[in-house]
């Protein structure tokens, strides 16, 4: 549901992701640190839909070109 | 600055940047339905949660948080909003679906509760750490260190509850002050649906424990 007439810049567009990644980074590397990591059970679920996103943003060739 | 600080003002400026593209792409009456309701939810909820022992549920560690909301962490005030926001943007691109345009419905609440779930997994683990909750009950099924196996159907169907009241209450045709003032009042009627969607799952697995 886009109520701009301008499509946004790649980096508003991409401000969930950007979001997602960086929470993503800071639990596991705090994780990591204090050997709580888990990967199969607190790492891969999330980054399953990280990679998802990242795959389809590329096969729709929406970050190509940037913006 | 003590780490959990930092942590905790990093979420808050990461929703507002949620906020602003929320504003920006979806318009200001999502975002002030979306962000205003997340935050009565959280406030309300967690403090009822928090402070009603029959639930017999959870409180959150005064030793770990440092900005409260009477008996509620602040930062609850936008931990339900910016969640479901990430599930509910995740999803429509992944899916190429819209909630609220009626393009792929079904899967875009579907999956979102898929990445509750999931982000449930990152969460709780982290949370486990310090620890952020202190469970009040001797869960069935645990992870994590003791952390309940409810949870990732808790997050799952907070993002039901929310995504189809907003849902409702969006297409109402009335004028944005008055579904903006429902929807902030349907809390209400969420924290029961959403403590109910918990029982539901502690009942059936209790036979396990």
């Amino acid at each position: 549901m886009n109520t701009m007439d301008k499509r946004p810049n790649f980096f508003v567009r991409e401000i969930p992701f950007i979001v997602l990644l960086v929470f993503w980074v800071i639990y596991a590397g705090i994780e990591i640190i204090r050997s709580r990591f888990d990967l199969l059970t607190s790492i891969i679920p999330t980054g399953l839909f990280i990679i998802a996103y990242i795959l389809v943003r590329l096969i729709s060739k929406e970050w190509k070109g940037g913006g | 600055m003590d780490t959990f600080l930092a942590l905790e003002l990093i979420a808050l400026a990461l929703t507002g940047l949620l906020i602003w593209h929320s504003a920006y792409t979806r318009g200001a009456v999502f975002t002030w339905m979306f962000f205003l309701g997340g935050a009565f939810l959280g406030l309300i909820r967690e403090n009822v949660v928090s402070q009603v022992a029959a639930l017999n549920l959870y409180s959150y560690n005064p030793a770990t948080f440092h900005l409260w909301v009477g008996a509620a962490p602040l930062i609850l005030m936008v931990f339900w909003s910016y969640t479901i926001y990430l599930a509910l943007t995740f999803s429509e691109v992944i899916v190429r679906g819209n909630l609220i345009g009626g393009k792929r419905r079904v899967w875009v609440i579907l999956l979102s509760m898929v990445f509750m779930a999931s982000y449930a997994c990152l969460n709780e683990a982290f949370a486990s750490i310090y620890p952020m909750v202190l469970w009040k009950f001797k869960p069935a099924l645990t992870v994590w260190g003791g952390t309940p196996a409810m949870v990732l159907w808790g997050y799952a169907g907070m993002a039901l509850i929310f995504l189809l009241t907003l849902l409702i209450v969006y297409r109402l045709r009335m004028r944005t002050i008055y579904r903006l003032i429902i929807f902030c009042a349907s809390v209400i009627v969420m924290i029961p649906l959403h403590l109910l969607w918990i029982a539901i799952f502690r009942l059936a697995t209790s036979a396990i424990g």
